[in-house]
């Protein structure tokens, strides 16, 4: 293992470290433009020059590995020169148009021009006029006069996307970025061009003027769109969400998330969003909106009745892939506790995976629904039949994912035998709307909570915004309905809640809030 | 001419031909070296022999080829390019090799590719070479139908292959690692080092490039043994080298003599002295990246060396020479447009500087110029310089340097008087 040294620290590194990699992990702040953690080496930039001794030129710190013994200075007037130098000539043809650019306080560029920029400019040729609005693809623009051609876009499509959309057409300071003939940048995970875009030279078409980033306040989180959970931050003002943008974790997504997740914030704060409880007060009659209290109540009426008269042959339970480890344990709880079901199911929707991060199930927790015992479509499948045949009395349901089971009339003239539906969902559907309860939840933004990935990677997910109405997590709403039916569960907050949850199945059994952290920890594999 | 070895026979009827080069010892050195030398044998010799690079940087041949990792220790195929590209302004020198004697390029290859075990070697011919690409396509063909190419090298065990690739037409790919990146079908774009093409070149393969000329003077050192080489030129720079002589002189051309032969006598003797009764102003001595050095300088010694010590360079050896009526402001800025235009654009500093140093100095050839814009032309060629992927970069700085050391006065002049003090000599 090489050991050398940096500005006078002795620092040893694994062999093949590159300098940048050793100043990094120390705390040594090189600036750089081209590099990127999760692209190749580029080398073109030449921002990250540094000093090492015995050695006539510069270096670039991005590719040049440690060897043993080097002696490495970033700090020397040669150095710091060599750096504005760069800046001055990046900044020639630059537009500064920063007052009207997103990138605006998160620009590696603008960053940078404070720490060494030059406070005017000795350019007195003409810039370069290219064009400030290319529509690159369906979801990006190209502001070309921005670009500074660090190529990490044109990287991310060889290497990332394997999509190879972009290249950079021309040659010197003809260069452009552009994609190949007949071509858009149009891949499923495009928008990830903008995020590594050092300057405000890729934009996504959806982020574009809404919002001033250094207003932004961003809660580390998890994506649901699919089973991956890629790790994100969501970007809240004025508690609304305005984007998500993907964190780096290297055992889930790197530094990556595709566009349909990312899109999926809008879904959040939706117009179908369901905002107050509702219930159907006498047969025949329209759901009435009510108090939540109020509805709490009569669904515990509701449910001890059907229990107590028909027994619990008579429930059935439907769980759903979308609520957290923590709603899915108290709703077994409840459904075996409360109602004295034995199992409950789910049916997990599914798009086309595509051996990256999209995975096939798309929605954030069917592996902790599974790890608890939650059965699966087939089981789902059977209690429809069961409500067919006029068997099932009362049915609880967490979302809405059951109207996936079969055809969708089909489910829905099953769903109408049943006398009374209980429905926990966020947004309105065609379940919600025929329900004879209707108890708002709160989507992942807006509760605490871990999710399960496909790789059984447990996450956490952290409210950003506040709940919408009287929405509460599911965990919470199932306490409620148990205490009212006097069978009050071990009840507190998600944290408890996952204490007990390790504490009963043995696969969450090292499971703690602190070992799930910010990248999260994977299920024990129990034989 | 004398000491010539290179360009004996060039200007004889057929000398493209396999049957005058088998006439005129033709193979005999490949042959040596197959038949009764090791591969590391002909390494070493032509280390000793102290042959530099013909192709700019002077880099020595032999180290070069000792870098390539010996089969046994690293059994991936080797490979071999040979730089025919010759873009460098003022630069003509391997066309005539090739056009004229290209079994003797031909040769050179065959024992480089024996000193290093290489399986091929790839010709990177520029573009624009279409003859001399015809005449080499013969020559191998010949050398091919002759057993002298292919499976069994002249009846040995040894097989290598010759391709001959064409260009497209950009100075860059002349750089070598922007070479490779070209001949592998891809943007001719330099590649950042590490890695080394000794150890990732062609197709990721170990590979070692070498331009035309060095190839051709590697038969001779193999023929006629290092003591004779060493006894040409000068201690650091052996052997002979094709000067290529254009610009305002009375016999414009190539003329084979030692390394270290001054450029007076170049100038004066080989090529007839200033044309039209003019007075020699200054000479570019190695092609349009290397300084510009004044009148006074041309008693200089045409070798690495001395040329360093002068403050200039021997470069590609293609000696540009200007007469008094050169506007040397105009001179620079044809120099800085053709950098700016064959700048391929990856490295900061060279795709806005060498765009930078053109607009300014056209901006004081137009006679727009500010006395403030000559400290401001000197730093930007500074810190262009040795910061890049290539050396294209320093390519364009270093005109810039030379004429700004020695004819500062005249850019002054331009921006006093505001326009052009100058005849239109020629056109930029
Ligand atoms: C921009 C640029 C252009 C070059 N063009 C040529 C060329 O046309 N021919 C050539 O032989 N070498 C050229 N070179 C030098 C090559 O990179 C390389 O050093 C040379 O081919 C090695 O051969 P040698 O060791 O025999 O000199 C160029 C270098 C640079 C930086
Ligand atoms: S568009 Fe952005 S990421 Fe792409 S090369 Fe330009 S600056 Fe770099
Ligand atoms: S791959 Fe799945 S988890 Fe990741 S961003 Fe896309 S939808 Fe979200
Ligand atoms: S120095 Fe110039 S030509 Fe060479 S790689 Fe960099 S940009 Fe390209
Ligand atoms: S970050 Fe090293 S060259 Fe760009």
């Amino acid at each position: 293992m090489p050991k050398f040294t940096i500005d006078g620290k002795e620092i040893v590194v694994e062999p093949g470290t590159t300098i940048l990699q050793a100043a990094k992990a120390h705390g040594i702040r090189i600036p750089y433009f081209c590099w990127h953690p999760k692209l190749s080496i580029d080398g073109s930039c030449r921002m990250c020059q540094v000093e090492v001794e015995k050695m006539p030129k510069l270096q670039i710190a991005c590719n040049t590995p440690v060897l043993e013994g080097m002696v490495v200075n970033t700090q020397t007037p040669k150095v710091e020169d060599a750096r504005r130098a760069v800046m001055e000539l990046l900044l020639i043809n630059h537009p500064l148009d920063c007052p009207i650019c997103d990138q605006a306080g998160e620009c590696k560029l603008q960053n940078y021009c404070f720490d060494y920029g030059m406070r005017h400019s000795r350019y007195v040729e003409p810039k370069r006029l290219l064009s400030k609005r290319v529509d690159i693809g369906p979801r990006v623009l190209l502001d070309e006069e921005r670009c500074i051609l660090c190529r990490r876009c044109v990287r991310f499509c060889r290497e990332v996307s394997k999509t190879g959309e972009l290249t950079v057409h021309n040659r010197g300071d003809h260069s452009v970025i552009a994609t190949f003939p007949g071509q858009k940048l149009d891949n499923r995970y495009s928008i990830c061009t903008c995020d590594i875009c050092p300057v405000g030279a890729l934009t996504g078409k959806d982020f574009r003027f809404k919002v001033r980033v250094w207003f932004l306040k961003e809660t580390p989180s998890v994506c649901t769109g699919c089973a991956n959970g890629c790790n994100i931050n969501v970007a809240v003002y004025k508690d609304r969400i305005y984007r998500y943008l993907p964190r780096r974790n290297d055992a889930v997504n790197d530094t990556w998330m595709c566009d349909d997740g990312r899109l999926s914030y809008g879904h959040v704060q939706a117009e179908d969003r369901i905002r107050a409880a509702r219930m159907i007060e006498a047969p025949g009659q329209p759901a009435a909106e009510v108090p939540l209290d109020m509805a709490v109540d009569a669904t515990a009426a509701a449910l001890r009745q059907a229990r107590d008269n028909d027994g619990a042959s008579a429930l059935a339970a439907v769980a759903s892939a979308r609520a957290t480890n923590e709603d899915l344990f108290v709703f077994t709880k409840f459904v075996r506790g409360v109602l004295g079901v034995e199992r409950s199911a789910m049916v997990v929707p599914a798009w086309e995976p595509d051996g990256f991060l999209i995975q096939a199930e798309k929605a954030p927790n069917a592996a902790g629904a599974r790890a608890m015992g939650v059965g699966g479509e087939d089981e789902a499948r059977a209690i429809l039949d069961r409500c067919e045949r006029g068997e099932v009395n009362a049915l609880i349901v967490l979302g809405a994912d059951l109207l996936l089971a079969g055809e969708r009339e089909k489910v829905l003239t099953a769903l109408r035998k049943v006398p009374t539906i209980v429905c926990l969902d966020t947004h309105e559907s065609e379940l919600s709307r025929i329900a004879h309860f209707v108890l708002p939840a709160c989507t992942f933004a807006e509760k605490d909570g871990t999710m399960t990935n496909v790789k059984g990677r447990v996450q956490r997910i952290r409210p950003a915004i506040r709940a919408l109405g009287d929405a509460l997590p599911e965990w919470e709403i199932l306490g409620r309905l148990a205490a009212r039916m006097g069978q009050p569960l071990p009840s507190g907050e998600p944290r408890e809640i996952l204490k007990e949850l390790a504490g009963e199945v043995p696969a969450f059994a090292r499971v703690t809030p602190e070992s799930v952290g910010t990248q999260g920890v994977t299920l024990t594999v129990v034989a | 001419m004398s000491e010539a070895y290179l360009t004996t026979h060039f200007g004889e009827k057929d000398s493209a031909k396999l049957d005058f080069y088998l006439s005129h010892r033709g193979y005999e050195s490949a042959r040596r070296a197959i038949g009764s030398m090791t591969p590391s044998e002909v390494v070493q010799l032509v280390k000793d022999s102290g042959l530099r690079g013909r192709g700019g940087a002077g880099f020595s041949t032999g180290l070069k080829w000792s870098f390539m990792p010996k089969p046994g220790q690293d059994d991936r195929p080797r490979y071999i390019a040979c730089n025919a590209d010759e873009s460098e302004p003022g630069t003509f020198k391997d066309r005539a090799i090739m056009e004229r004697d290209p079994h003797q390029l031909i040769e050179g290859l065959i024992i480089a590719g024996w000193a290093m075990q290489a399986k091929a070697a790839y010709i990177y011919i520029r573009g624009e070479y279409v003859h001399p690409a015809r005449v080499l396509e013969a020559a191998l063909r010949e050398a091919y139908d002759g057993g002298y190419l292919g499976p069994r090298v002249m009846g040995t065990d040894f097989a290598f292959d010759v391709y001959l690739h064409r260009g497209a037409g950009a100075y860059i790919c002349g750089e070598e690692t922007g070479l490779m990146e070209s001949l592998e079908g891809k943007k001719g774009q330099p590649r950042k080092k590490p890695p080394f093409p000794a150890n990732y070149g062609l197709w990721g393969m170990p590979t070692t490039v070498n331009n035309v000329e060095t190839f051709c003077h590697v038969v001779h050192v193999v023929d006629r043994g290092i003591d004779w080489f060493r006894g040409i030129g000068t201690e650091k720079s052996t052997g002979t080298t094709l000067f290529g002589v254009s610009g305002h002189v009375v016999r414009p051309g190539y003329f084979e003599l030692p390394l270290g032969t001054t450029a007076r006598e170049i100038i004066f003797e080989h090529a007839g002295g200033i044309a039209n009764g003019r007075q020699l102003k200054g000479f570019i001595p190695g092609g349009s990246s290397t300084k510009p050095l004044p009148a006074s300088a041309v008693d200089v010694r045409m070798d690495h060396d001395s040329l360093a010590a002068a403050g200039s360079a021997l470069g590609t050896a293609g000696l540009i020479v200007m007469d008094d009526t050169t506007c040397m402001v105009r001179a620079s800025k044809v120099i800085a447009h053709f950098y700016r235009d064959e700048s391929c654009g990856q490295c900061t500093q060279c795709r806005e500087g060498t765009a930078w140093l053109d607009k300014l100095i056209g901006r004081i050839e137009a006679g727009a110029g500010r006395m403030e814009d000559l400290d401001l032309l000197l730093d930007v060629a500074n810190s262009i310089e040795g910061v890049t992927i290539c050396a294209l970069s320093d390519a364009a700085a270093w005109p810039v340097q030379g004429v700004l050391k020695h004819w500062r006065d005249e850019f002054a002049r331009h921006v006093k008087e505001g326009k052009c003090p100058f005849p239109e000599s020629f056109e930029v």
